[in-house]
C-alpha cells in the first residue's frame, strides 16, 4: 500500500516537472481575440454553441499531441523540420505569413490591454507602453525556466473567468439542458460564429510554440506519457474557461438581448447586470489574457522564424549573437504596441486580418504536420497509428474546410 | 569571417551552386527532357567529396525517381545537364533508396552541420561546387543571407536592388562561404548510430572541449548521442565534463551507466566527484559499483567532504616522492607519469607514514644535482591546508604565497590531496557573483530610499 502511494507520488512529481508547454499553449489560446469571440458567442447565441466545445477539445488534443510527439522524438522544432524536409522556399513563405499574421495577432492582444486599461479607468497611453516594456524585459532578462513559471502563474489567473461565471448565477439546469439539446441552426450568422469559435481555438502559431517549448524542455521519450497528459489537461482547461465565458455572457447579456462587438463591450454590459465584482473579474481576466498572449506571440514568432531560417535563436544569447531573433522580437512588440496608440485604429478590421491570415496558414501547417508525423525516417516507431491517422486526417480536413469557408466569408463581409 | 584556402569565387563558370544545379533539366542525347535534378550523391573518403550519382525526378504529384551514375553525365550547361542514356532507357521508380551513400539533399542542404573552424552549429543555405571535367566537387557551403535569397530564386532582383543603392555593398562583396574542410555533417549511420566521420577531414578533435560541449548542446538529442559516440574516449571524457546536467542525464540514459563509468575512470577525481554529487543517491551507488575499484574508492572518499571545504575541492591526483628519493628518480617519474592530472608544477615529499614533510617545484628539480636526495632542495617551509579549511582560507594562502596549487592534509598532517588554482577560482567567482548581486540589490534599494541624496 505504502509502496503504491510512493509510486503515485513519484509519478505526480515527474508530471509536475514536465507540465507546462501544453497547458501554457492552450491557455494562450484564450487571448483577447478568443475572449471576444466567446463573449459574442454567448451574448448572441446563448447556450446553443456550447456543444461545439466537445469536438474542439478532441481536435485540439489530436493536433497538439502530434506536435509534442514530434518534439520529443526528433528534438527539433516544427519550423526546423519543415525546412529540413520541404526545403527553404516553402519555409520562407510559411514564415512570412506567420510573421504577418502574428503581427496582427499581437496588435489585437495590445488592443485587449488597452481595452482593459480603459475598463479599469487607466490611460492606455500609460498601460500599453508599460506592458510592452515589461513583456520585452521578461524575455530579454529571463531564462526559459523562470519565464515558464511566470506563464504557469498567469494560467492560474484564468480562474477569474470561472468565478465571474459563478457570480452571474447561471441556472445550471438550463445550462446542462441546452448544451445537451443544442438548438443548432443553419443560418449564416450561427455558422460563422461556430467557425469563429473553432478557428480561434486552433491557430497556426500554437503548433510552432508547442513544439518549440517541448523541445526546449528536453523531455525524454520515456516520459512522453506525462507530456501527453499535459496536452490533454491544457485542452480541457482552455475549453472549460471558454465555457464559463460563454455562460457568463449567455446568462446575462443574451438573456437581456444585449448586442456586443468586443470583450470590452461585454465587460461594460456585465456591470449593471451581474454586479461590480463580476465586471472586475471579467476585466481582469481580459488584462491577464492579453498580456500573457502578447508575451508569447512575439516570442514564438521570432523563435520559429530563426529556427526555420537557420539564424541563432536565443533567449540565453546576447543581442550581438542573435541579432535577427532580437530584432524580430522587439519589432513585433514595438509595432503591436505602437499601432494601438494611434488615434482611431480600425480594431475590428485588424482582428479580421489576423483571422484571415491564420486561416490561410493553418491548412499548410496541418498538412505539413501530417506528412512529418507519418515520416518513418523521422519518427521511427512513433508515427501515427492507422486509427489515429483517421482521426487526425478527419480533424485536419474539417479544419481546412472551416478555414476556407471563413476566408471566403471574411472577404464577402 | 573565414579564411578560405580555395580561390575566391569569381563569375568564372568553374564554380556553380547547388541551387543552380537543382533548377537544371536533365536531357538525353537528343535534347529530350528526362526529368529534373533532385539530388546528388557524393563519394566520401576525400577531403572534398566528388559527385558519384545524379538523382532525377519526374512527375508532378506522383514523383518518380531514377539514379544515374555520374559517368553518364556528358555536359553540364547553364540550365541543363546532358546524359548519355536515352531517356526512354531510364528506369524510374517510386522511391530511391540509398542507405550507405551520402546525399547532398538529405545530409547537407538545409540541414544543420558543425563548422569546426568557428566552433558553431550552422544551417546550410547552399552548396558551392567546383566543376572540373563535368564532375562536381563540393568546395564550400554557403550560410549567408545571399545564399538564402539565391535559393528563393530572387538573387538577380535583390542583387540589382542592392547594387542600385550601393555598388560596393558588403552584401555583394562578401561571400559567406565556409570551406568544406571545416564542415562536419551530422548524418547518422543507421548501423552504428554514430556520426559518419570522414577520416581525412576529421576536424572534430581540434575543437576545444568547452566549445565542443556547447556545440553538442545546440543539437537535437539523436545528434547529440551520435556525435558523442563518434568521439574517442579521451575526447568524450573532456566533453562530458563540459556539458550541462540535462545533456549529461540524456547521455547516461541513452548510453547506459557502464559507458559513462568508463569516462569517469579517466577524468580527474575532483571533476568526477563534482559530477557524481549532482546525481541521485541510487545512481551514484550504481556508478561506484561499476567503476574501477581503486577510482571508486577514491571518489567515494572525496564525496564525503563538504563541497566548499578543502576536502571537497581537492583532487587526489598529484605528484609525490618518498623522503630520500634522489632527484633523478623524481624527474623520471614526472616523465613517466601520464598526465591526466592538471599540469601542476609541484612534487610533494612524504615520509614512510605518508606525512607531508616538504614540497618542491619542477624548476628546483631541474636545477638540482641528479643524485641529491629530493628533500635537500625542497622549499624551506611548506604551507598546507586542512581537510575542513574553507574556500576562503585556501584562496587566501594561495594568493599570499602565489601558489598554483596547495596540499591538503588531515589532522595527522598526512597528505590527502591538492587543490589547484582553477578549482578555487570557480568557487570564488561563484561567491563573488552572489555578493555582487547583493550589493547591486542594496544600492538599488538605497537609490529608491533616498532619491534626493544622489551619488555619495
Amino acid at each position: 500500500m505504502g509502496k503504491k502511494l510512493k509510486k503515485y507520488w513519484r509519478e505526480a512529481l515527474i508530471f509536475l516537472s514536465i507540465m507546462g508547454p501544453g497547458i501554457i499553449t492552450a491557455n494562450v489560446d484564450n487571448d483577447a481575440g478568443g475572449i471576444t469571440t466567446y463573449s459574442v458567442a454567448g451574448a448572441h447565441f446563448g447556450y446553443s454553441l456550447i456543444w461545439s466545445f466537445v469536438p474542439i477539445i478532441i481536435a485540439l488534443v489530436i493536433i497538439q499531441e502530434m506536435c509534442s510527439r514530434m518534439a520529443v522524438v526528433t528534438g527539433k522544432g516544427l519550423a526546423d523540420l519543415i525546412r529540413e524536409e520541404f526545403g527553404v522556399k516553402i519555409t520562407f513563405y510559411a514564415m512570412a505569413i506567420l510573421v504577418f499574421s502574428n503581427i496582427f495577432n499581437t496588435i489585437s492582444e495590445f488592443a485587449g490591454i488597452a481595452a482593459s486599461a480603459e475598463l479599469f479607468g487607466l490611460s492606455k497611453y500609460i498601460l500599453v507602453p508599460l506592458a510592452a516594456l515589461g513583456i520585452w524585459l521578461l524575455i530579454v532578462k529571463g531564462t526559459y525556466k523562470s519565464v515558464e513559471k511566470i506563464f504557469l502563474v498567469a494560467c492560474v489567473f484564468y480562474l477569474a473567468y470561472i468565478f465571474s461565471g459563478f457570480l452571474s448565477r447561471p441556472n445550471w439546469n438550463h445550462v446542462v439542458n441546452s448544451s445537451l439539446h443544442p438548438a443548432i441552426s443553419f443560418n449564416k450568422a450561427y455558422v460563422f460564429m461556430l467557425i469563429g469559435v473553432i478557428g480561434t481555438t486552433i491557430a497556426p502559431w500554437m503548433q510552432f510554440y508547442q513544439q518549440a517549448s517541448v523541445v526546449e524542455k528536453g523531455i525524454k521519450i520515456s516520459d512522453y506519457k506525462y507530456c501527453k497528459l499535459d496536452v490533454i489537461i491544457g485542452s480541457f482547461v482552455v475549453n472549460i474557461i471558454a465555457l464559463f465565458i460563454v455562460i457568463t455572457c449567455a446568462n446575462t447579456l443574451f438573456a437581456q438581448g444585449v448586442r456586443i462587438e468586443t470583450a470590452k463591450d461585454a465587460a461594460l454590459a456585465l456591470k449593471p447586470l451581474a454586479g461590480e465584482r463580476c465586471f472586475q473579474l471579467f476585466a481582469f481576466g481580459l488584462l491577464n489574457a492579453s498580456i500573457f498572449s502578447a508575451c508569447i506571440l512575439p516570442l514564438s514568432t521570432a523563435y520559429s522564424v530563426c529556427e526555420g531560417m537557420g539564424w541563432e535563436v536565443g533567449v540565453n544569447r546576447r543581442f550581438r549573437e542573435a541579432p535577427q531573433f532580437y530584432s524580430l522580437y522587439t519589432g513585433i512588440i514595438a509595432l503591436g504596441a505602437a499601432v494601438i496608440l494611434l488615434p482611431r485604429v480600425p480594431l475590428i478590421k485588424i482582428m479580421l486580418v489576423s483571422q484571415v491570415t491564420n486561416g490561410l496558414l493553418l491548412p499548410f501547417v496541418l498538412i505539413f504536420m501530417l506528412l512529418l508525423v507519418n515520416n518513418k525516417r523521422l519518427m521511427g516507431e512513433h508515427t501515427n497509428s492507422k486509427i489515429y491517422n483517421i482521426f487526425a486526417i478527419t480533424t485536419v480536413v474539417v479544419m481546412i474546410l472551416l478555414s476556407i469557408i471563413l476566408l471566403f466569408g471574411s472577404f464577402q463581409s | 569571417m573565414n579564411k578560405l584556402d580555395l580561390n575566391k569565387p569569381t563569375p568564372n563558370p568553374v564554380f556553380t551552386y547547388f541551387s543552380h544545379i537543382l533548377q537544371c533539366d536533365v536531357i538525353g542525347p537528343h535534347d529530350e527532357v528526362a526529368g529534373r535534378v533532385y539530388d546528388i550523391i557524393v563519394q566520401v573518403g576525400q577531403v572534398y567529396p566528388r559527385s558519384s550519382a545524379l538523382i532525377i525526378r519526374k512527375g508532378f504529384i506522383n514523383h518518380k525517381y531514377a539514379v544515374i551514375p555520374w559517368n553518364e553525365v556528358v555536359e553540364i550547361g547553364a540550365a541543363f545537364i546532358r546524359i548519355k542514356t536515352e531517356s526512354a532507357g531510364i528506369k524510374f521508380l517510386e522511391k530511391h533508396e540509398y542507405k550507405e551513400e551520402f546525399s547532398l539533399r538529405k545530409d547537407v542542404l538545409d540541414q544543420q552541420v558543425v563548422d569546426t573552424y568557428n566552433h558553431k552549429v550552422i544551417r546550410v543555405n547552399d552548396i558551392h561546387f567546383l566543376m572540373v571535367d563535368n564532375c562536381l566537387t563540393v568546395a564550400h557551403v554557403d550560410i549567408s543571407l545571399r545564399g538564402l535569397i539565391r535559393r528563393m530564386g530572387w538573387e538577380k532582383v535583390v542583387d540589382m536592388a542592392v547594387g542600385m543603392i550601393d555598388k560596393k555593398a558588403a552584401y555583394l562583396q562578401n561571400e559567406h562561404l565556409i570551406t568544406w574542410k571545416y564542415i562536419q555533417p551530422l548524418s547518422i549511420n543507421p548501423v552504428s548510430m554514430t556520426i559518419r566521420i570522414n577520416v581525412p577531414q576529421n576536424q572534430l578533435n581540434n575543437i576545444p572541449a568547452p566549445d565542443l560541449g556547447e556545440i553538442l548542446q545546440d543539437l537535437n538529442p539523436q545528434d547529440q548521442v551520435a556525435l558523442f559516440k563518434s568521439l574517442d574516449l579521451n575526447a568524450r571524457a573532456r566533453v562530458f565534463m563540459n556539458l550541462d546536467y540535462k545533456t549529461q542525464e540524456l547521455l547516461i540514459d541513452q548510453l547506459g551507466i557502464a559507458e559513462i563509468a568508463t569516462i569517469l575512470n579517466v577524468v580527474p577525481s575532483d571533476e568526477a566527484t563534482d559530477f557524481l554529487e549532482k546525481l541521485p543517491k541510487e545512481m551514484v551507488q550504481e556508478f561506484l559499483t561499476i567503476m574501477e575499484s581503486k577510482q571508486a574508492k577514491k571518489l567515494s572518499e572525496l564525496m564525503g567532504y563538504s563541497s566548499d571545504s578543502a576536502g571537497g575541492l581537492m583532487t587526489t591526483e598529484y605528484l609525490w616522492a618518498k623522503k630520500g628519493t634522489p632527484v633523478s628518480a623524481v624527474l623520471r617519474t614526472i616523465k613517466e607519469k601520464n598526465f591526466k592530472v592538471e599540469p601542476v608544477q609541484f612534487v610533494y615529499i612524504i615520509d614512510e607514514e605518508g606525512h607531508l614533510t616538504a614540497a618542491v617545484n619542477f624548476k628546483r628539480l631541474m636545477l638540482a644535482e641528479p643524485d641529491e636526495p629530493v628533500e635537500k632542495i625542497a622549499f624551506p617551509k611548506t604551507y598546507y591546508v586542512k581537510l575542513d579549511s574553507s574556500v576562503k582560507e585556501v584562496a587566501y594562502l594561495m594568493e599570499k604565497y602565489k601558489y598554483a596549487a596547495i596540499p591538503v592534509v588531515d589532522t595527522d598532517t598526512i597528505l590527502k590531496g591538492i587543490i589547484t588554482v582553477d578549482d578555487v577560482l570557480s568557487q570564488l567567482i561563484a561567491i563573488a557573483w552572489r555578493r555582487l548581486k547583493k550589493i547591486q540589490a542594496k544600492s538599488v534599494q538605497q537609490k529608491f530610499a533616498e532619491p534626493a541624496k544622489g551619488a555619495s
